[in-house]
């Protein structure tokens, strides 16, 4: 496994906020008009999301990848839990984060930079709550891990 | 139309447990474990029914009797004989919602058929037993219900007499009628068991029972309801007598609610219709992915070159669509050199959620049209390769 180079966080300017890549589950928040064509959040142009099939689908080197590839840092969002359409997606993909995130903090990159929602159908203005919020956190940490 | 209309109630079943949740934490929300409870509820019939069973006598004479001694003169006995009884029907509305929520929330066709199927059998299954259990108190209910059943039965076309003297025990109620009830009420309790089987043998990992506060709170509602609302039996079954009526549930008796203005044998024939109705709801409706709304990413492919073996996979796959073979030939990448097994996709069980490719970390398995370098792809170009903000 390639370890993180230091400071690739945040390679945009102090003023920029944070840029995030985010996985949505299709069966959790409705994504009709939530997201633009190039996959940013409508109102959030540097939240990036990419619509899965189920947030177990989501293999940790991905979370990875948009951490090194520049993010400052990177969510997984799927239904609430125990409501999982394939019954245990988002049981597993929590399982996995938690790994990622001990072997994270093992190369000195800080675990909060990756998160996990659980939001349902109707819950679309808590989920956007919840990623600005993220936001919000990640820009507050600022970039000097 | 149907269409809209399913995906309405899917709407509300989720509108449901948003206003669930503004009360209990996600994970307590008791319609996410509707077959773990209605699991408990099995369990505690099964426990109570072996100590009633106990005490019970299955003759003619003796039935009622000892069902009032079991009640009157056992201690705790009528506390049991109310568990058994106030369990049956938890039993039944949880499995009733665990019907209606998987149906509503689009679980039922396809990979998951056989679920639907097996639910089916054993929702059948379930009524019958509740149904005889009434038939064993042998009081003026019991006896009516029998003989409108019998009614039902022998109005069935061709095999109606013999369905009937199988019901019975006999031409008649004899002294054979009451351990037949007896073997007909524990019988497909048993058969439960089997069909649950058939149930969970697709599932990896099922949600066999609910968390510990809804496992407490159920047995403690059932003491409290069984204390102070006690089961208690009608008049003893006579002869010759004709009951009126009497507070049935409507959940386990509506057909015998109908025969009020139905002919049993067309109540009878109504429940085979709906019940034949059930069974060909997962095959009702003809949709390809794209007109349910679905990507269709494909079912997923094992990249056998780079296959290790490791049964990762295999271990996570919710539906048990994967299966580990002897590896017939050894794979290309370093890692899968030496591999003794690999990993097969059993199609007709893949629901193309993806889970197996989250579990792989060698690359071995792919959504055909969901590919890994694509995502990779696309996570680079959003974490800022281009970065637009900073002008």
């Amino acid at each position: 496994m390639a370890t993180l180079p230091e400071g690739t966080s945040h390679t945009q300017s102090d003023t920029a906020p944070p840029r995030v890549v985010g996985f949505l589950c299709d069966w959790a928040v409705r994504s009709e008009g939530l997201l633009n064509p190039d996959d940013t959040l409508v109102g959030m142009p540097h939240v990036t999301v990419l619509r899965v099939p189920c947030s177990g689908f989501v293999k940790p080197s991905w979370l990875e990848l948009a951490l090194r590839s520049g993010a400052a840092g990177t969510f997984v969002c799927g239904c609430p839990m125990g409501d999982c359409l394939n019954r245990e997606g988002n049981w597993i993909v929590e399982d996995r984060i938690d790994q990622l995130r001990k072997r994270l903090s093992r190369q000195k990159v800080d675990p909060e930079r990756v998160a996990f929602f659980a939001f349902g159908l109707h819950d679309r203005e808590p989920f956007l709550r919840a990623v600005a919020e993220f936001v919000e956190k990640l820009r507050a940490s600022g970039g000097t891990r | 139309m149907y269409r809209r209309l399913l995906s309405t109630l899917q709407s509300a079943t989720l509108r449901l447990d948003v206003w669930i949740q503004r009360v209990l934490p996600q994970d307590f929300n008791p319609l996410y474990y509707t077959g773990g409870l209605a699991n408990l509820f099995l369990t505690i019939l099964v426990v109570s029914g072996i100590l009633i069973f106990l005490y019970y006598e299955p003759s003619l004479e003796g039935a009622y009797a000892s069902v009032e001694f079991l009640t009157r003169d056992v201690p705790y006995g009528v506390v049991f004989r109310g568990i058994h009884r106030y369990a049956a029907d938890a039993y039944m509305v949880a499995i009733l919602l665990h019907l209606f929520r998987n149906w509503f929330t689009d679980r039922y066709r396809e990979a998951r058929d056989s679920q639907w199927l097996s639910g089916m059998f054993l929702l059948v299954v379930s009524g019958f037993t509740g149904f005889t259990g009434y038939l064993l108190v042998w009081d003026e209910r019991a006896q009516l219900l029998a003989s409108l059943t019998v009614q039902a039965l022998r109005s069935v076309p061709l095999v109606g007499g013999w369905l009937a003297r199988v019901f019975l025990g006999g031409p008649g109620v004899s002294d054979t009628t009451l351990p037949r009830f007896l073997f007909l009420h524990v019988g497909p309790a048993m058969t439960l068991y089997v069909l649950l089987w058939w149930h969970y043998v697709r599932l990896r990992h099922p949600k066999i029972w609910p968390p510990a506060v809804w496992v407490l709170f159920s047995l403690g509602l059932l003491f409290i309801l069984a204390s102070a609302l006690p089961a208690a039996s009608g008049r003893p079954a006579q002869p010759g007598a004709s009951p009126e009526g009497f507070p049935v549930d409507w959940f386990f008796l509506w057909p015998y609610v109908l025969a009020r203005w139905l002919a049993p044998g067309w109540a009878l024939a109504l429940v085979a219709a709906l019940v034949a109705y059930g069974m060909v709801i997962p095959y009702t409706v003809r949709e390809t992915p794209e007109q349910r709304g679905l990507r269709a990413l494909g079912q997923a492919v094992v990249v056998e070159e780079n296959c290790t073996g490791c049964e990762l996979c295999y271990y996570d796959c919710p539906y048990n669509a994967i299966y580990m073979v002897p590896s017939p030939y050894p794979g290309k990448s370093r890692a899968a050199a030496n591999r003794k097994l690999l990993a097969v996709v059993v199609d007709s069980r893949c629901v193309e959620c993806g889970i197996c490719i989250g579990a792989c970390p060698f690359e071995a398995l792919e959504l055909p049209r969901m590919l890994d370098k694509d995502v990779q792809q696309r996570i680079q170009r959003g974490a800022g390769a281009a970065a637009p903000a900073t002008s």
